[in-house]
Order: structure tokens, then C-alpha cells, then sequence
């Protein structure tokens, strides 16, 4: 961009911006024009705080830092009904999306899913094997491994079971548990096609098997096209290393791709002309539709959003009547990148577009926002996002027509808020 | 399509962009309107990388050719690890087991968690059981289940009705299975067990019936046909497979479902636009969640007694899993009754059992790391735990 339209538009943008700030500006005023007597003093501010009055930790006191006490309540929730018997070593844990900032999620609040519980790799004992169609099998230690150039990602990882509870209707009450299996981070690491380069990939070489060395032994089939395009081996998440719940020391990293398929505790990468029919591509993960047929390897997780400000968790309860408010929301693709989010307050019949804000990635969380005049009455919230691959989010009604209701995986269909006239949230679904 | 304040959004981030990553200026197009080609396999786009740009992301142009890092992997070593199987066999190591001898591991390895005959029941997945009747287009009946109403079957997919082939059984049972000791059975061991679930499975071999005697091995374990077989698309199989998943995932509409962008008015199935929307509300809330749910902003209550010891430690790794509970036939922690009567048979007499394992309870719980001093704290620590107040 140069100088001269730089100056043009930042100048539209300022105008713009004076004109949102007097309208912001009128509304405060009004609020200031109740008479300041009705309010007694509050004590935080006609006193000395605590934290104020004495000496606080010694700058070493928690080495690795760790959140404010007043957060404990912040944290991944998990339910027996996402396990076998309530067996908590093959299970889900959600991420508190009503507490998410941002597009980043914080690495102890990543969701995480484990076949056989979360292994702790000794990374001085890691091998990574790649090996089968290539000319140069190889075994890396991580330092190995680690030598190769990184790139970074900023990219959102979903469980394909991701709203699972839902597909016959409304099961659970919170953003948290309705769509928590999912969270967005910057990924660290190589990409394949860099390793591969080297190798010398044999021609007959359609499938990668991916291969995990957790108690599971997860494994995956992955089709050539995607593991020279955009695959990835990472070890870094947010600027650290990995979590142990994400597969520490590194993980197979395919963006926009269901996280099953995203091996943790990787171990071995082999090159083979057919697929393999792992568990997890067969017994699971496979998406039956009322044909009594069921979807198999289903790739990419499909274009879709939820509104997070309000949610049940974070309902409108405390707002009056003329209140200006953001909701808030997220969106996103495994197939490309997000271009819109409209949203409807009465169910679906009308709709109106939303703004995008912050960074626009390919497979990543995208916010997007909208100014709402609160005005009490009862409304149906909904969002619907679109991307740049002709994928727009469907309804509850839209998607079953096509896939039924014992899918299991791959969920995208519109959620709903019933937001009540007092500003309660409730998780319904417009469904005939 | 955009609106003036969405584009003042996309020009904004353009700004924030062209500091931070320094975006070349002249070629890039607005933020979130990349370039990009569609007709990926599955369905999406892929982005070009050019000219140091990736979507929104830079990426260094120097040549990475000659990069290299690593050793050969030993003729020994691709051994050790490449144990995997295709469908067609290859890859099945030698070996062979009755159905009788799988029976028996079964029973003892198994049964505590996927139930008697591998019927499920304890909230485990079911192994076997399911009705495989077929209608005229080849289709297991059951599987078109759908439970529209309360109180509707259940597709049923164990791994007679839903299973498309079977040498994934014996590669899962052999390095997944069983659940607390992974790897612990002898190929031997495993053909057997792969033999008693499809026996169990009523699945025939070459048109013979699998009785107690019959034994599997990796030939006949290669002609099984599962009932399943047929029930998946796209096809995988064969020199057109990925050209196949291409095409599934370019009709989207068709094959996953897809919406419309309707803004005004709109037509849902099941919704004509003028009567209300049909709101279906949550019948019975599952609120049973962990840690319960809690929004304050305060201190988290005091823990008592600080953390917690070493026995307790092992016992949460190695043991909570079968004993938090009697459903498992395990003597359940804080069950002072059951207690009471193991311990009838004396200290040293149940510390051997919980060595050396009996029944449904593995050697060691199936960790071998733990010494025998380890197991004595931890049953010390079970038996404290389930003393009556
Ligand atoms: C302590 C409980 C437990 C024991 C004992 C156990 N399993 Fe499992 N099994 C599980 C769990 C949990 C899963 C699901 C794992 C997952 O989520 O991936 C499972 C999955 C399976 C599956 C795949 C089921 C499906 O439909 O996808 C098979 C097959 C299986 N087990 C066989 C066995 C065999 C054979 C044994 C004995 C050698 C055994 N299991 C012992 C808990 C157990
Ligand atoms: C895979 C499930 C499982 C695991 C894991 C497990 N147990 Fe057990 N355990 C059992 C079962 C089942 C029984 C009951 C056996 C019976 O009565 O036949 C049992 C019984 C016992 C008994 C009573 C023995 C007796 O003489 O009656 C002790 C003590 C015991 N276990 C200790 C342990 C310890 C210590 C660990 C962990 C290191 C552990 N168990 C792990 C399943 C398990």
C-alpha cells in the first residue's frame, strides 16, 4: 500500500471513528444525568485496598508463572458422558469458551481427548521413524528433529465429536460443553514436505500412516495431497513446548483437519500405496447418515461459528433496557478462511451481517462482533458463517436432511440462544 | 459484498498487517480474501506459496534443498516398528489361536470391562452382539436406526454389524488392548482373542462356522469378509481413491449437507418463513460435569491436608480406574465391608494376589514398574482409605 492511499483511508477511518464515538458519547451522557445521590459510596474506592497496604510475592515466587487465584474456576470441564463408564483415561475435556479471549487459547485451557490417558514421553528417549516408500528411511531424535526450519501457525484444532450430544437435540445447558472441544493456538514446527524433500518420496506413495506411541498406539491414514501441502510436525505451542495433553513432546499438525487425525506422542510416519483401516478411521470417526452408509475418511472439519457474549454462561441478566452491547462470537473452517458471520435474532428467518475483527487466518478462530440495542424482549440468537471455499454453515434442519441424526461426528449445524426477556440463556435448537 | 465498516475492519488489520509482517505491499489483497485454488481432496482450498507470501503469513524464500537431519533407520529397527497390517494381510505376523484359548483370555483380560461374550453393559464399548440382517441393497438394517423420538433403537455398531475389516481387530487388541497393560499379549494370544470376537460375531470363515476348536491364523484371518465391508463411502480402495474422495467432497451440498445464505424470509426445511420457528428445549440437562460448574471470580477454597502422598499417587495411575468402583468386580476403594472380608484372608495372602494378580485383577495392576514395596504402600493405602468412621 502506498503512502498516499494509506493517508486516505486512515483519515476515512478517523472520521468514522468520531462519528461512532459522539453517538457512544450521547448514550454515556444520559447515564451520567441520573442524579449521582442515588448511588452510595463504594468502599473499594473510600478505602485502602489490601494489595495496596502490603508487600506483595517475591518476583521468583512461582517460577513458571500461573493465573490469578481468583481464575481457579477457569478450567476445562469434562463430562462421564464423553467416556466409557466415566473412565477419565478415554475422554474429553472442554475448553471454557466463555472465558476465551481472543484467538489464542491459553495452554493449560487447551481441550484435550486421549485414547488410553495422557502420555509423558521422555524426549530424550523420542525416535521419530519415517520410513516405507521413501528412498532414505530415517529415525530422528527430537534435538534432530528440531534442527529443521520452523514456521509458525495460528490454527484452530476441533474434535470431530464437537457438539456429538447434540444431533438429536439439546443436551447440554453451556457454551463450554456444547461446543467446547476445540481450541486455537500458534503452532511451531516443520513442515513435512521440508523433511520430505530430502527423502526421496517414491511415486507409488499415496497414504502416510501416522502413527502415535501412547498406550492407544493412535494411527491415521492420511492421503498424500494433504501431507505435501500444508502438513506440519510440531513441538511448539504458543511459544512453549507442548502440553503432555497434546502430544508433548510433538504432534502431527494437519490444518483444518479433524484433531483425531493430528497424531500426538508421534512416532512413526510410513509411506504406503494403500490405506491402512486403523480403528479410529473405521469403528470411530466414521460418520453414519441415515442410509445405514456411513462417511468415511472425513477430513476437514466444516465452516461454523457460535456465539460465545451472550451464552449461558455469560447471559444478559445484568443489562437495562437501552443498553448498547457486543455480541461476540467465533467462527471458523477447515476448509479455507472465514469471509462473513451473519447472525439472527429471531431463529433463522432474517439475518444480518456481522463485522469480522481481529486477524482473519486461514483455519483459525475468527471473531466477529456486533453492536446490538438490548431492548429486553425475548430473541432466538444465531450465527452463520461462510468461507472462501462456497461452504456456508448449515441449519439444524439443512444438515439432517442429509446426514440424519446418528452421524456422531462433524456437527456444524447452527446453534441457538434463547435469550429470555430478563436475558437468560438457554442452548434450544429450531428443529422440525 | 462488504459493507463500508467491514471493510474499514479489513483495512484496519491491512494497517496492523503491513507493521508487523510487513505485507508486500502492492500484491497483497485484502486480509481474509486470499488467493487460493479449490478443488482440494477434501473439499476446500489450498493456497499457493509465493513470493515469500502465505495467506497472511511470510515465510523465508531461501532454498531448503540439502537440509538433512537424522540417521538411516536400521534394517532392525523398521522391524521392531513397522508391525502394522493392511487389510489384505500384509504385514500379519505369524502365529495362530483357538477360539477356546480366546475364550479364556477373554474372560480373564476382558470381560471386566466389554461384559460377558463381548455384550458391552458395563459402559464399555460392546464387542459383539447387533443384528447383521441385511435389506436388498446390501445394507445392514439395524444401522439405519434413527432415533427421531425417545425411546428409538439404537444403530448398533459393534464389529459384526459395523466393522469393515478385520485385520484392524487384531492390530488393535495387539497394541491397544488390554486397556490398562497395552502390548502385553503374545501374537499367539491375539489371534486367539481375534478369533473368540469374530466366533463371537457369529462371523463365518470360508463358509465354516467358528467353533471352540477353530483356530485362526493369518491366512484365514485375511478371508474374513465382515458384514460391514461395503457400508462406507467414498471409496478408498484401488488407483482412483483419492480422485473418488475429491469428487465426494466437491458435492458437499449433496454428500455432507450445506447451507444457503439466505438473509430475508428464509425457508428452512421444516420452516416456512411465516409461522414460528419450531423450538425444541433441552429435555433432561446433563449437569453431571468435572470439575461442577462455577463462574465466581474468588479464592478457591483451602485444600485439606495439603497435598497428596505417594501411595495415593500410584494408586490414582495404577489401580483407581478398576477399584474407584465395584463395577468391575474390583474391591472398591471406601467400601469397608469388602474390605473387611478380603483382608480375612490375611495381609501377606492378599499383597501375593495383588503381585501376582487373580482374576480380573492384573500382576501389579498391570504396571510392572511398581516393586513390591510400591504394592504394599498402595494396598496400605486402599485398605486406610476403607475403614469404616
Ligand atoms: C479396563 C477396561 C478395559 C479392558 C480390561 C479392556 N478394554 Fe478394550 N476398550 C476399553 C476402552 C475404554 C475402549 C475405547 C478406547 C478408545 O476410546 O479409543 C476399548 C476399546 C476396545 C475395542 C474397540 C471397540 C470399538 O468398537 O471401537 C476393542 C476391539 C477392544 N477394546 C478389545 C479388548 C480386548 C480384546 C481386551 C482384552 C484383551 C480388552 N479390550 C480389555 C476398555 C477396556
Ligand atoms: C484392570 C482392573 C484392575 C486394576 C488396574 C487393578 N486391579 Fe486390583 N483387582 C481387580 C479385580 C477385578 C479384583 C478382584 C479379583 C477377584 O476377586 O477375583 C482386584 C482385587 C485386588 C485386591 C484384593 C486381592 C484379594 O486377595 O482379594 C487388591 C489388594 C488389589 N486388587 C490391589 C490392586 C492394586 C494395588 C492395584 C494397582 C497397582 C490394582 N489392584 C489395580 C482389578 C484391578
Amino acid at each position: 500500500m502506498n503512502r498516499e492511499t494509506e493517508e486516505k483511508l486512515t483519515s476515512v477511518s478517523r472520521r468514522e471513528f468520531f462519528k461512532k464515538t459522539a453517538s457512544v458519547s450521547a448514550v454515556a451522557a444520559t447515564s451520567v444525568l441520573v442524579p449521582s445521590t442515588v448511588f452510595a459510596d463504594d468502599e473499594n474506592i473510600m478505602h485502602h485496598v489490601k494489595w495496596g497496604t502490603t508487600l506483595g510475592d517475591e518476583v521468583n515466587k512461582n517460577p513458571y508463572g500461573v493465573p490469578s487465584l481468583y481464575e481457579h474456576n477457569v478450567v476445562r470441564r469434562t463430562s462421564p458422558l464423553m467416556s466409557s463408564a466415566g473412565d477419565m483415561h478415554a475422554a474429553i475435556s472442554m475448553t471454557p469458551l466463555h472465558e476465551q479471549k481472543g484467538i489464542i487459547t491459553p495452554n493449560g485451557l487447551h481441550f484435550t481427548r486421549t485414547h488410553n490417558g495422557v502420555a509423558h514421553v521422555d524426549p530424550n528417549k523420542f525416535r521419530l521413524m519415517i520410513h516405507g516408500l521413501v528412498e532414505k528411511p530415517i529415525v530422528l531424535t527430537l534435538e534432530q528433529l528440531k534442527r529443521y526450519p520452523s514456521e509458525s501457525r495460528i490454527l484452530v484444532l476441533e474434535c470431530p465429536s464437537n457438539s456429538a450430544a447434540e444431533w438429536k437435540g439439546p443436551q447440554f445447558g453451556t457454551l463450554q460443553m456444547v461446543k467446547g472441544m476445540m481450541a486455537c493456538a500458534e503452532w511451531t514446527g516443520v513442515r513435512l514436505k521440508t523433511i520430505l524433500d530430502e527423502l526421496g518420496l517414491k511415486p507409488e506413495a499415496k497414504w502416510m500412516l501416522a502413527e502415535g506411541s501412547d498406550g492407544s498406539e493412535m494411527s491415521r491414514t492420511v492421503p498424500i495431497e494433504k501431507v505435501l501441502d500444508d502438513a506440519m510436525i510440531v513441538w511448539g505451542q504458543n511459544g512453549e513446548a507442548l502440553r503432555p495433553e497434546q502430544g508433548y513432546p510433538v504432534r502431527l499438525m494437519l490444518p483444518g483437519w479433524e484433531a483425531n487425525l493430528c497424531v500426538k506422542w508421534l512416532k512413526r510416519l510410513e509411506f504406503g500405496d494403500k490405506p491402512w483401516y486403523a480403528k479410529e478411521e473405521t469403528s470411530k470417526y466414521t460418520a453414519l447418515t441415515a442410509s445405514g452408509k456411513a462417511i468415511q475418511h472425513f477430513y476437514a472439519n466444516e465452516v461454523n461459528s457460535i456465539i460465545t457474549s451472550p451464552c449461558p454462561e455469560v447471559p444478559w441478566t445484568d443489562l437495562e433496557k437501552g443498553d448498547l452491547v457486543e455480541i461476540e462470537g467465533l467462527a471458523w473452517s477447515g476448509h479455507g478462511t472465514i469471509k462473513g458471520v451473519d447472525i439472527s435474532f429471531d431463529g433463522g428467518k432474517n439475518w444480518v451481517e456481522a463485522n469480522l475483527k481481529g486477524l482473519v487466518l486461514p483455519k483459525a478462530w475468527t471473531r466477529f462482533s456486533y453492536m446490538y440495542k438490548y431492548e429486553g424482549k425475548p430473541l432466538l440468537l444465531q450465527s452463520r458463517s461462510y468461507d472462501d471455499s462456497d461452504n456456508v454453515q448449515p441449519t439444524v434442519n439443512q444438515e439432517k436432511a442429509v446426514v440424519g441424526v446418528e452421524g456422531v461426528y462433524h456437527r456444524n449445524a447452527i446453534i441457538t440462544w434463547k435469550v429470555t426477556d430478563m436475558g437468560e440463556v438457554s442452548n434450544v435448537q429450531i428443529r422440525s | 459484498m462488504f459493507k463500508l465498516d467491514r471493510k474499514l475492519v479489513t483495512i484496519g488489520m491491512t494497517l496492523a498487517l503491513s507493521t508487523t509482517l510487513a505485507v508486500a505491499a502492492a500484491s497483497a489483497a485484502a486480509p481474509g480474501v486470499y488467493k487460493s485454488k479449490s478443488g482440494a481432496i477434501d473439499g476446500g482450498v489450498t493456497y499457493p506459496r509465493e513470493n515469500g507470501n502465505y495467506t497472511a503469513y511470510k515465510y523465508n524464500t531461501q532454498s531448503t534443498k540439502g537440509v538433512s537431519f537424522g540417521r538411516p533407520a536400521t534394517a532392525n529397527e523398521i522391524k521392531a516398528w513397522d508391525i502394522d497390517a493392511l487389510p489384505d494381510g500384509t504385514g500379519l505376523p505369524e502365529g495362530e489361536g483357538s477360539v477356546e484359548l480366546g475364550d479364556e483370555l477373554y474372560e480373564a483380560q476382558c470381560a471386566v470391562c466389554h461384559g460377558d461374550f463381548g455384550g458391552g453393559g458395563q459402559g464399555y464399548p460392546q464387542l459383539a452382539g447387533g443384528n447383521q440382517d441385511k435389506d436388498e441393497n446390501g445394507i445392514v438394517k439395524t444401522l439405519k436406526n434413527q432415533r427421531l423420538e425417545p425411546g428409538m433403537d439404537a444403530p448398533k455398531r459393534t464389529i459384526g454389524t459395523y466393522w469393515p475389516v478385520a485385520t484392524t481387530l487384531f492390530t488393535y487388541i495387539r497394541d491397544s488392548m488390554p486397556y490398562a497393560h497395552p502390548k502385553s499379549l503374545t501374537n499367539d494370544e491375539v489371534y486367539a482373542i481375534t478369533a473368540y470376537l469374530l466366533a463371537q460375531n457369529e462371523i463365518e470363515i470360508d463358509g465354516e462356522e467358528m467353533d471352540d476348536e477353530y483356530v485362526l491364523n493369518k491366512e484365514k484371518l485375511v478371508k474374513v469378509v465382515l458384514p460391514n465391508r461395503n457400508g462406507f463411502y467414498p471409496n478408498i480402495d484401488g488407483p482412483n481413491a483419492q480422485e473418488d474422495i475429491r469428487a465426494f467432497f466437491a458435492d458437499r451440498a449433496k454428500n455432507i449437507g450445506a447451507g444457503t445464505r439466505c438473509m430475508k424470509d428464509c425457508k428452512d426445511p421444516g420452516m416456512d418463513g411465516k409461522t414460528e420457528a419450531k423450538v425444541m428445549k433441552i429435555g433432561y440437562e446433563m449437569k453431571d460435569v468435572m470439575p461442577p460448574y462455577a463462574y465466581a471470580k474468588d479464592l478457591p477454597p483451602e485444600t485439606e491436608g495439603g497435598s497428596i502422598s505417594k501411595a495415593e499417587k500410584m494408586y490414582d495411575a495404577s489401580c483407581k480406574l478398576c477399584h474407584a468402583t465395584d463395577t468391575m468386580g474390583a474391591p472398591a476403594v471406601g467400601d469397608a465391608n469388602t474390605w473387611e472380608t478380603v483382608m480375612k484372608k490375611g495381609m501377606d495372602t492378599v499383597l501375593v494376589n495383588a503381585i501376582k494378580g487373580m482374576g480380573g485383577m492384573p500382576p501389579k495392576g498391570g504396571n510392572m514398574d511398581l516393586s513390591d514395596d510400591d504394592i504394599k504402600e498402595i494396598v496400605e493405602f486402599m485398605i486406610n482409605s476403607s475403614k469404616k468412621h
